[in-house]
């Protein structure tokens, strides 16, 4: 008698299995086949991998989660997760399913911009997703990118027309409600020819217990083209977020990531950025402040393709309590990218005995004309400091969250729209105090 | 005001204070000199609170309580102000959020309700006038970038805006030139009142022809070995300190 030994990966995958994509058109039908062929090929990605040194999957490996749509989800539950005072379109979706109820969207075939949903935009604008959707993502040896690839079931699309503004942020909200729940939400943000956009993207919980959001967002900056992605990780402490970021710059164009990963039980960013223009501008901020025992993971990578670029990072880090944060930042300059100025920085601040903080800064260089600098630093706030103020008469702790403020500060100015800042500012204040 | 009884303390195990005696009085200047390594700054940063010294012996009482039982910002509230020999730099601090966060948590220390901004705002350029603070400094990270005199004169701005009941100024006048030591010392005249009291550590008699001083110590070897006038300072500086130490010496 022949036995059939199930590993979790194929286990894991049959939950995944059920949901209905043959309405869509075939191009799209395309991308989600090639994701499983390369997911029978793959596995979940284990701490021997260089990459996953410090991240253990394990238990999302053996746990149950399948996509499942949310019930019975009423306004007063959402409402609490928009940003207070933003002036912004909306796009709401719950466990990766579009909630149009919640949104307001812009489809004018001949307007300025489009901000819909992707589900939607795939059958009335297939023009515009499909030159773009999946293109940045082909990589055949990325598990998560390829899971979200083969079961991704919605998520926003914003496309702005050449020369166009988008004249408000957009902001996507997505929710995970229930148990057990594998939400699979996919951004795709096109800014055409000297186009501009701002876009908000949070990630919260209304109620779980246990969830996995293995999220992507694909963003297209064409030449001359400003977009600006402010992403917030805010979901409970029993949420594993598998997130991946790609965006591709033509010339003269800019390009500005603020991730903020403030709350789950596990976080991993993958930050893809490919300057395949000349005179581009890329900025990658990391504001993280993190409590209790969460574990956060940001890999970043940019690909300095063409020549006179720049690319500015800088990750910042409070680690209190248990929790952990890795640093994994790689900048390539190819041969041909001559006056490149990059440059990457990663600081971080232990406040307590059990906090982690794991920070590799890489650089490789094949260009012999370039300006690069990387650094990280580990340490404590400044004694002096702290002493300085408390002679003035501050108490300890309001004296370490004049020194937090000073120190995540210098992140946090990057974030342009206001209610954005005081919304990520409460996060950050939150996380400072400890858990325990 | 502050009775400084017997203090001694010591830092990484080595005793620098060998029972210090102190008294000072509501209204009084107290000049404290000595030669390197007496102990001069070892009593500044006790009195203003600083870890890494240990108190080993002695007491401090300040306004009948014991200072060396309070946090270093609660002696604050209570009205001890320490302008630092080295005020440190604080990026990212705008220089006017510091002080109005300072201001505001004495304040609540006293009972008194936070202050307006406008109040608060009136109060500032009052202040920064008395030192000749520029209004730029305001804006800027706690004394990054600010010149040494810059830097002292904001720590008697500080100390005007906190309203100390005793300030004690450790070596304020090093590194300062003479129209800096001007300002500061001015400004130290226009706060004083019958009801608060200095201590002023210096090194050299110079600030004390700006600053007159009611006493003269004389710190040695952990202890005030001698009080006087403020002629004293004048003999220090004409003869330095060998002749005391002799003195000293030659009577143990």
């Amino acid at each position: 008698m022949a036995t059939i030994t199930l590993t979790d990966k194929d286990r894991f995958l049959i939950n995944q299995e059920g949901q209905d994509f043959s309405h869509e058109a075939k191009t799209f039908i395309k991308i989600r086949e090639l994701a499983l062929k390369n997911l029978k090929g793959l596995d979940f990605p284990t701490r021997k991998l260089e990459d996953w040194k410090y991240t253990n999957l394990r238990e999302v490996s053996k746990t149950e989660f399948r996509p499942q749509t949310a019930v019975n989800i009423i306004e007063e539950k959402i409402k609490a997760h928009k940003i207070p005072n933003l002036d912004a379109y909306v796009l709401v979706f719950v466990n990766g399913f579009f909630a149009p109820k919640f949104s307001n969207t812009v489809e004018e075939k001949d307007g300025d911009f489009i901000v819909t949903n992707l589900n939607k935009a795939k059958k009335d604008f297939i023009k515009l997703v499909e030159p773009h959707l999946g293109f940045q993502t082909r990589a055949k040896d990325q598990f998560f990118v390829n899971l979200n690839s083969a079961f991704s079931q919605d998520g926003g699309f914003i496309y702005v027309k050449s020369k166009a503004v988008l004249d408000k942020p957009v902001h996507i909200i997505n929710l995970v409600d229930g148990d057990l729940v594998a939400s699979y939400p996919r951004n795709l943000i096109v800014a055409e020819k000297s186009a501009k956009a701002k876009v908000v993207v949070s990630y919260e919980t209304i109620d779980s217990n246990s969830a996995l959001s293995n999220v992507i967002n694909e963003v297209v900056v064409a030449e001359g083209a400003n977009v600006i992605l402010d992403k917030i990780q805010n979901e409970n402490s029993n949420t594993y977020h598998i997130g991946a970021d790609f965006a591709t710059q033509q010339k003269d164009s800019i390009f500005t990531i603020n991730t903020i990963p403030a709350n789950a039980k596990l976080i991993r960013n993958n930050l893809n950025i490919v300057i395949n223009g000349t005179n581009s501008v890329a900025n990658l901020y990391g504001a993280i402040c993190l409590n209790g025992d969460i574990h956060v993971d940001n890999q970043t990578f940019v690909d300095h393709a063409k020549p006179n670029c720049e690319s500015n990072e800088l990750y910042k880090t409070v680690v209190n309590d248990s929790a952990t944060s890795i640093f994994n930042g790689k900048i390539y300059v190819n041969q041909i990218a001559q006056k490149t100025n990059a440059f990457q920085s990663n600081a971080n601040i232990l406040l307590s005995d059990d906090a982690r903080a794991n920070s590799k800064p890489q650089l490789e260089i094949y260009a012999d004309d370039v300006k690069c600098s990387h650094g990280c630093t580990i340490g404590q706030f400044d004694n002096e400091a702290l002493f300085y103020l408390k002679s003035r008469g501050i108490r300890e702790e309001v004296a370490q969250k004049v020194l937090l403020d000073a120190f995540i500060g210098e992140v946090l100015d990057n974030i342009e729209e206001e209610p954005v800042r005081k919304y990520v500012d409460q996060l950050i204040a939150d996380n400072f105090n400890s858990k325990n | 005001m502050l009775k400084i009884d017997g203090l001694e303390a010591e830092i990484e195990g080595k005793q620098i204070l060998k029972g210090l005696n102190l008294e000072v009085k509501p209204g009084e200047i107290h000049a404290v000199m000595g030669p390197n390594g007496s102990g001069k700054s070892t009593l500044a940063s006790v009195l203003a609170g600083r870890e890494e010294y240990e108190v080993t012996g002695g007491s401090v009482d300040f306004l009948e309580k014991d200072l060396l039982d309070l946090a270093p910002e609660e002696r604050a509230g209570e009205g001890v102000f320490l302008a630092f020999q080295y005020p440190v730099e604080i990026p990212g601090v705008s220089n006017i959020n510091f002080i109005k966060t300072a201001v505001n948590e004495v304040r609540d220390y006293r009972g008194l309700p936070a202050m307006e901004t406008k109040e608060f705002m009136a109060h500032l350029k009052e202040k920064q006038k008395l030192v000749k603070l520029s209004g730029k400094l305001a804006n800027r990270s706690v004394n990054e970038g600010f010149s040494g005199g810059e830097k002292k004169r904001n720590e008697i701005f500080q100390m005007a805006m906190l309203e100390p009941k005793l300030g004690v100024l450790d070596e304020t006048d090093s590194g300062l030139d003479i129209d800096a030591l001007r300002i500061v010392a001015s400004g130290v005249n226009e706060l004083k009142s019958s009801k608060n009291a200095f201590v002023v550590i210096t090194h050299y008699q110079r600030l004390l022809d700006y600053i007159v001083p009611d006493f003269v110590h004389v710190l040695y070897d952990g202890k005030i070995v001698k009080t006087g006038s403020k002629e004293l300072a004048l003999e220090l500086e004409e003869k330095g300190y060998d002749w005391i130490i002799e003195e000293i010496e030659g009577k143990s």
